[in-house]
């Protein structure tokens, strides 16, 4: 997914059509559609070419390109669950792991990330009404699993700002929810997560448009990107000026919220009164 | 979370009064975005990237002169840790994080340091905030407000710091956003004289006396973007916020010739002056 975007957006930038760029690999145009929407696997000395056609000579850049081939080819942690996993999510877990620092705006529910047990059943079975217990389960074992992320070796920061409305809204019932909200001061204590309330106090808020993540990533020249999920499908944004707009919408909701020590006060108050 | 031990009500006071939201403009460049953009951040607009690609036009060695700008500050904190053995810092003009921070840099030194971090942006505020959480053993904290506010600024500080113990007071590239009007010399003089003997002042400031046409060009390029007056002073102007103290060595230099870590690096270019002074 992050090596495919890359690659459309240099293949885009130097002016050249997917036909141009699949007779370079020897493949067909759809081939090169494939690969930059990370459905097929990568060979090295194909982007080696691609990067070649594109222009791309500097040395660092192409190695920091490369090196994203073998960790695209990785199979991820989550290949067992691809039964129930859309192929619009799959890349995501993909981006969540190889980020160094994750910035999430929550209206509604919790960020998967911090989600009890208790409180993502709930979640689940509000999407998956019709969906067998079994597959509930298989759904919510995979959330849990993805939580591994925070405390890996190479775990990214992650800096999550939810509107009070998800503390609030109690999924699952006052217990679940007391359980949730405990569990967010636990998370907030880890040394790379930073947790921050909008109370409802302060009014209307810069994210009125929606719950949205920025991805960021360790190499210098890999673009942020924004995701968007809806019902069916996510918006995976990675144009400077579309990814900017996200930016300054997260940064001011930021420096609307409540601080990370206000917020873990906030959370104790919600509690009292859950 | 941000502190081992937090001032009782201290970090409260950080939180916005309900209704009262901050101000930003983000359709105009901002100082602390370009200076992001400029060190390879990822934290700027259009605007700022405009801003700064105009201004590294004009002065092609300023890329340089930031970030050599940015390695004087991780030399002089790292000195005046290990070397002075100072304890408490207070940073002002902290801008969008970017490693190593002060207080990674002290606390590597001893985990106790104590930081506190002053910005007068918010967004700055929220990402140090939530990227510039330090050891549990030492004490970080934040403080919103304006260089100018120095009794502002003192009194908050001292929730975190001892002032009746030596203390870093640390100004990189801020001084220039300070007009004589504003008097600089007068608001550096009320923080090194509300420290103790054997604290000290670590400062830069962008030059008026080296690569000067080029870098007004600079200056005046961004101020096409930015509505911000800034003015930039020479050797001998910059050695006046350290009247009455004691200079380490070598003195006031370009930044990059301030105890350079690889010795090539005192070659590279750079428009800022740079010192460390130790009060007597």
């Amino acid at each position: 997914m992050l090596l495919g975007t890359q690659l459309r957006r240099l293949r885009e930038d130097a002016g050249i059509t997917p036909d141009q760029a699949g007779y370079e690999i020897r493949a067909s145009r759809s081939k090169i559609s494939r690969l930059e929407h990370g459905r097929v696997s990568f060979k090295h000395r194909d982007v080696a070419d691609l990067l070649t056609l594109y222009g791309v000579t500097d040395e660092q850049t192409r190695a920091g390109l490369l090196a994203l081939v073998e960790q695209a080819n990785a199979q991820g942690w989550w290949s067992k669950y691809s039964d129930i996993l859309p192929d619009w999510f799959e890349a995501y877990l993909g981006l969540e792991a190889a980020a160094t620092l994750i910035r999430t705006f929550e209206l509604q529910f919790v960020n998967g990330l911090f989600q009890t047990q208790g409180y993502a059943r709930a979640v689940t079975v509000l999407g998956h009404k019709s969906a067998p217990a079994e597959e509930i389960d298989r759904r919510v074992s995979l959330r849990m699993k993805r939580q591994d992320l925070l405390d890996s070796p190479d775990a990214p920061r992650v800096w999550s700002v939810m509107d009070e409305a998800a503390l609030r809204r109690p999924v699952g019932g006052p217990q679940v929810m007391r359980e949730q909200l405990e569990r967010l001061i636990e998370a907030a204590d880890l040394p790379n997560v930073t947790i921050q309330v909008v109370p409802f106090r302060r009014g209307g808020h810069a994210g009125a448009g929606g719950s949205f993540t920025v991805l960021r990533f360790r190499q210098a020249d890999l673009p942020d990107v924004a995701y968007i999920e809806q019902l069916t499908s996510a918006l995976y944004l990675e144009r400077r000026n579309d990814v900017d707009h996200y930016l300054e919408v997260m940064n001011r909701l930021s420096a609307e919220a409540l601080t990370p020590v206000g917020t873990t006060r906030f959370l104790k108050e919600i509690i009292r009164e859950t | 979370m941000t502190s081992g031990t937090p001032p009782a009500d201290g970090p409260e006071l950080q939180d916005p009064p309900d209704g009262d939201h901050p101000t930003f403009d983000t359709s105009v460049a901002h100082v602390a975005r370009i200076y992001d953009y400029w060190l390879g951040g990822k934290d700027n607009y259009a605007v700022d990237r405009a801003a700064g690609d105009a201004a590294v036009q004009a002065y092609p060695d300023l890329i340089h002169s930031v970030r050599s700008n940015r390695a004087f500050l991780a030399r002089a904190v790292h000195y005046l840790a290990a070397e002075a053995g100072i304890r408490q810092f207070l940073d002002i003009g902290t801008g969008i994080p970017t490693a190593p921070n002060t207080h990674e840099i002290a606390q590597a030194v001893s985990a106790a340091s104590r930081v506190v971090y002053v910005d007068n942006d918010p967004i700055v505020l929220a990402h140090a905030r939530a990227l510039l959480t330090g050891a549990p053993e030492g004490a970080t904290d934040y403080l919103d407000a304006d260089l100018r506010d120095t009794g502002t600024i003192l009194d908050r500080a001292a929730q975190t710091l001892d002032f009746s113990q030596p203390v870093a007071v640390v100004l990189m590239a801020i001084l220039h956003l300070i007009p004589d009007t504003d008097d600089p010399y007068g608001i550096v003089a009320q923080f090194t004289g509300a420290v103790p003997a054997g604290s000290y002042l670590a400062l830069s400031q962008i030059a008026s006396d080296i690569d000067a046409k080029a870098v007004a060009e600079a200056r005046d390029q961004v101020g096409r973007y930015m509505p911000v007056k800034q003015t930039y002073r020479s050797h001998p102007e910059v050695m006046r916020f350290f009247d009455g103290m004691e200079m380490v060595e070598p003195g006031l230099v370009p930044v990059p010739k301030w105890r350079p870590a690889p010795a090539a690096e005192a070659a590279m270019p750079s428009a800022l002056w740079g010192g460390v002074a130790r009060k007597r």
